[in-house]
């Protein structure tokens, strides 16, 4: 009966029963080279219509092509593939953290085509999140194709992740980093083997099919440390840039949808206004990566307050297209937004101190970017590799380490849930691996029950229940309505101590004389969470679990302390 | 445990008969209903190795005001307390996730489709999902309220069948019906009492099943009408092949277009509790 096709599950193969690194490194290649291909499609979809749209871009009304973008981009996600907006790492990373890394197989396309109509079209936002969401869909839809176990689906949908922002930035140690900082949220050597095979497969399909460039090349800076010393100001700078745009984009988020409750319309009215912000500061429009290179290169035109108010208007166009319904990620506005916050702050400093010698601005725009990255990801690590790899300047890394480091800590201090992790946290959903939260999620009642308990009826004298009482082990002992067999209270020892020792009692007394009626109950539906802050807060060591008036079993500490430490074991085992 | 049956409820006539045929299969079974009265056209089920997302038509949303009236209603007059499934967990703000850890799920044919869209023959893509990924077996109720007297189950020989015959046992055991096998031999009868010897069901057969017809002549769509209309029909999904994830399996395909009774399809992640 059992089926002879045994090639689609190669876990069963002997070679990988031996040690699954190798089934997960194998696996993991194949992922890394689907989810760079992903990335390739994305990026030559957007350079395609990018080049569409350029043809019209000068006349008067070329708003309407950012409104018409997110529109149709809208109407793709909620009508077509019927998935919600955003751009989807949020979904990634609460997949991983309750879900054992399961994602939709439209996800491996769908954000893809809506962020491509949207930034293709004008609207301000990035391509790496949505292709980090497509990377960890082909990822995820692989493992269960293969039928992999949670453990290994999480660390595919890693590889996926980390080879599609391999392929989108030939950035193959960004990649890996980003999988392990930001969508896994631990480091392993288990994961983190095969991510880094995915990471060179998915940066190699990217060289082999588009070349081997840095995408931000620029001239060799010399930094003295005065220049390192400012750097600490530019953190400051960077941190408030990136608290802007957190604030702004959930403002944008909460407002929109008072003010327009059809959802394309939203986003159409929220893409017009980024085209004609566009029409007036074309800085703000698309993914903005050729704005970056004038940045880096220190030929980006005007003085200092055209280039503060080109950063002050690509936050708001961002949170615009983003906020009101657009599809696609932050990365590449982070960039932007970085490099002119570097950019502001080297002029302002050549404003007010005209006689030192500052290095070229192109280097403070350079870490403004880190500094943007690590403050809205709080991740500096991505931050520091994506800057070194994708500008080839490691002779930069002082200044930005720094940078990372502070805008990550001030960003911190003042919100300390990143824009990805920010609704998870409110909602209690981050559980993060090892974590009490992820142990508990991950235990659920009806496997604590203790059914051995024997249960009385309403109308049983005392003697009888001593009797009981003599034959089991339990302190507790539920009472159930003879007619209904409803749940009606319990009865601990302690209440039957007092007639204990009056054998008088024993047949004046009835069970329902002496239950507690009003005892604190659970139902096999509940969460773990908070059937514990039940037992805290009234200082119960067990509790009964009642069903549809049913009593079912009891609950305790220990045996959930039992439980936990299997599970916790189970977690943290490699 | 208290086997628990989760059901959707549609606030329209169909899905009062649909919740009807949930109540009765919970009196007969011991089960308890949990409804879920949906807020989203759309939720996420995640499986153990599968995530299903299901998109309601418009219609599970109708008048949400009198919603849970109306199911409350239903549950108490059969005798059962009310319990409703609010969903703790969303994916994103209008998908939530809804618990997979039932033993027992009622659908109507079509989840995704216009009820008027909804005929005999026609199983939603949606539904099919859910059957291949579930741990339960799926209740496809009829379209009116139908009450069932007695259980048969479709036993063709594969894994899920085996599993079918196992969960008919169950559920005789729990309600006290009378339990009866039905086989469209396309082999000799022998073989399919050797296949039950083989999975030590002999006994069980023998003691528990009132009657076994194995139909050796005769097309099977003109064989069900042997089946009885008041019977809870029994049947696994998903046969042999490498498509048997697409299509439910051909004699099931057949059964479920002819047969109007309420059906308990077992998937292939079935696992039997026997």
């Amino acid at each position: 009966m059992r089926s002879p096709i045994q090639w689609r599950f190669p876990g069963n193969w002997a070679i990988f029963r031996m040690d699954d690194r190798l089934l997960l490194m194998l696996i993991g290649t194949i992922v890394g080279i689907c989810s760079g291909l992903a990335a390739l499609a994305l990026n030559t979809g957007l350079i395609f219509m990018l080049k569409w749209v350029h043809h019209w871009s000068s006349h008067w009304w070329a708003f309407v092509f950012p409104a018409l973008g997110a529109c149709m981009s809208s109407l793709f996600l909620e009508k077509i593939v019927k998935e919600g907006a955003g751009h989807g790492v949020p979904e990634v990373i609460y997949s991983v953290s309750r879900y054992g890394g399961l994602l939709r197989l439209r996800s491996g396309f769908s954000r893809i085509i809506s962020s491509c109509l949207t930034i293709g079209s004008g609207g301000s936002a990035g391509p790496e999140a949505p292709v980090v969401m497509s990377g960890a869909a082909i990822g995820s839809n692989i493992a269960r194709y293969f039928a992999l176990n949670d453990r290994q689906r999480i660390i595919l949908v890693g590889c996926g992740a980390a080879g599609a922002i391999s392929s989108i930035f030939n950035a193959p140690i960004a990649g890996m980093v980003f999988a392990a900082e930001v969508i896994l949220g631990e480091w392993s050597a288990v994961n983190i083997i095969p991510i880094a095979i995915a990471s060179v497969a998915g940066t190699e399909i990217s060289r082999t099919l588009q070349g081997n460039q840095v995408i931000f090349s620029h001239q060799v800076f010399s930094i003295d440390i005065g220049d390192i010393l400012a750097s600490v100001g530019l953190a400051a700078l960077a941190a408030a840039a990136s608290i802007l745009l957190t604030h702004w984009l959930r403002a944008m988020q909460k407002i929109s949808p008072r003010i327009i409750h059809i959802f394309w319309l939203r986003a159409a009215a929220g893409g017009a206004a980024v085209g004609m912000i566009g029409l007036w500061m074309p800085v703000v429009l698309g993914e903005g990566y050729d704005r970056v290179v004038q940045m880096i290169g220190g030929n980006f035109p005007g003085g200092l307050m055209f280039v503060a108010i080109a950063c002050i208007a690509k936050i708001l166009a961002t949170s615009l297209t983003l906020g009101w319904g657009g599809s696609g990620g932050i990365f590449a506005p982070c960039l932007v937004i970085g490099s002119a916050v570097g950019l502001t702050y080297h002029r302002a400093l050549t404003l007010i101190l005209p006689s030192v010698t500052w290095v070229n601005e192109g280097c403070f725009a350079l870490l403004g970017m880190a500094g943007l990255i690590s403050g809205m990801l709080q991740a500096p690590l991505t931050g520091i590799f994506l800057i070194v790899e994708i500008t080839g300047g490691y002779n930069v890394i002082l200044p930005l380490i720094i940078v990372s480091a502070i805008t990550t800590t001030i960003c911190y201090y003042i919100e300390p849930a990143s824009y990805y992790l920010k609704d998870l946290v409110d909602r209690g959903h981050l559980l993060r691996p090892g974590t009490d939260a992820r142990v508990l999620s991950d235990i659920k009642v009806h496997e604590l029950i203790e059914k051995d308990c024997i249960s009385v009826s309403q109308s049983m004298p005392l003697r009888d229940f001593i009797k009981i009482v003599e034959k089991s082990t339990r302190n507790f002992f539920p009472v159930e309505d003879e007619k209904t067999g409803h749940f009606a209270g319990m009865v601990h020892l302690d209440d039957i101590r007092p007639y204990l020792f009056n054998p008088m009692m024993y047949d004046a007394v009835l069970v329902g004389q002496i239950m507690n009626p009003d005892v604190e109950t659970v139902s096999p539906e509940d969460d773990l969470t908070e059937v514990l802050q039940k037992m805290d807060a009234q200082k119960l060591f067990s509790m009964p679990v009642v069903l549809n008036n049913r009593f079912v079993g009891m609950i305790s500490k220990a045996t959930l302390l039992d439980k936990y430490r299997k599970e916790l074991m189970v977690q943290t085992s490699v | 445990m208290i086997p628990r049956l989760f059901h959707i409820f549609r606030n329209t006539p169909l899905g009062r008969e649909t919740l009807l045929n949930s109540v009765y299969f919970c009196q007969q079974t011991g089960a308890v209903p949990v409804v879920y009265i949906p807020e989203h056209t759309k939720f996420l089920m995640y499986f153990e190795n599968e995530v299903v997302q299901v998109d309601l038509d418009a219609s599970y949303l109708t008048s949400p005001e009198t919603a849970k009236n109306h199911a409350t209603e239903i549950l108490l007059i059969n005798g059962f307390e009310p319990t409703f499934l609010g969903p703790k967990h969303f994916t994103a703000s209008t998908l939530p996730d809804i618990p997979t850890d039932f033993d027992f799920m009622c659908c109507p044919r079509s989840i995704t489709d216009l009820s008027s869209k909804i005929g005999m023959g026609y199983i939603g893509p949606r539904v099919r999902n859910i059957v291949n990924a579930a741990r339960f077996p799926v209740l496809l109720s009829s379209t009116g309220y139908k009450p069932w007297k007695s259980i048969v189950v479709f036993f063709g020989g594969s894994s899920n069948a085996v599993n079918a015959l196992k969960l008919g046992f169950r559920l005789k055991r729990n309600s006290g019906l009378p339990l009866d096998m039905f086989t469209q031999a396309e082999k000799k009868p022998q073989v399919y009492r050797e296949l039950v010897k083989s999975q030590q069901l002999e006994e069980d057969v023998n003691k528990r099943v009132r009657d076994w017809k194995v139909l050796e002549s005769g097309s099977l769509e003109e064989n069900l009408y042997e089946v009885p209309h008041d019977a809870l029909v029994v049947m696994g999904a998903f046969g042999h092949g490498l498509i048997k994830n697409l299509v439910f399996g051909s004699k099931a395909e057949k059964i479920q277009s002819v047969l109007p009774n309420n059906l308990l399809i077992v998937g292939p992640r079935y696992s039997a509790v026997h």
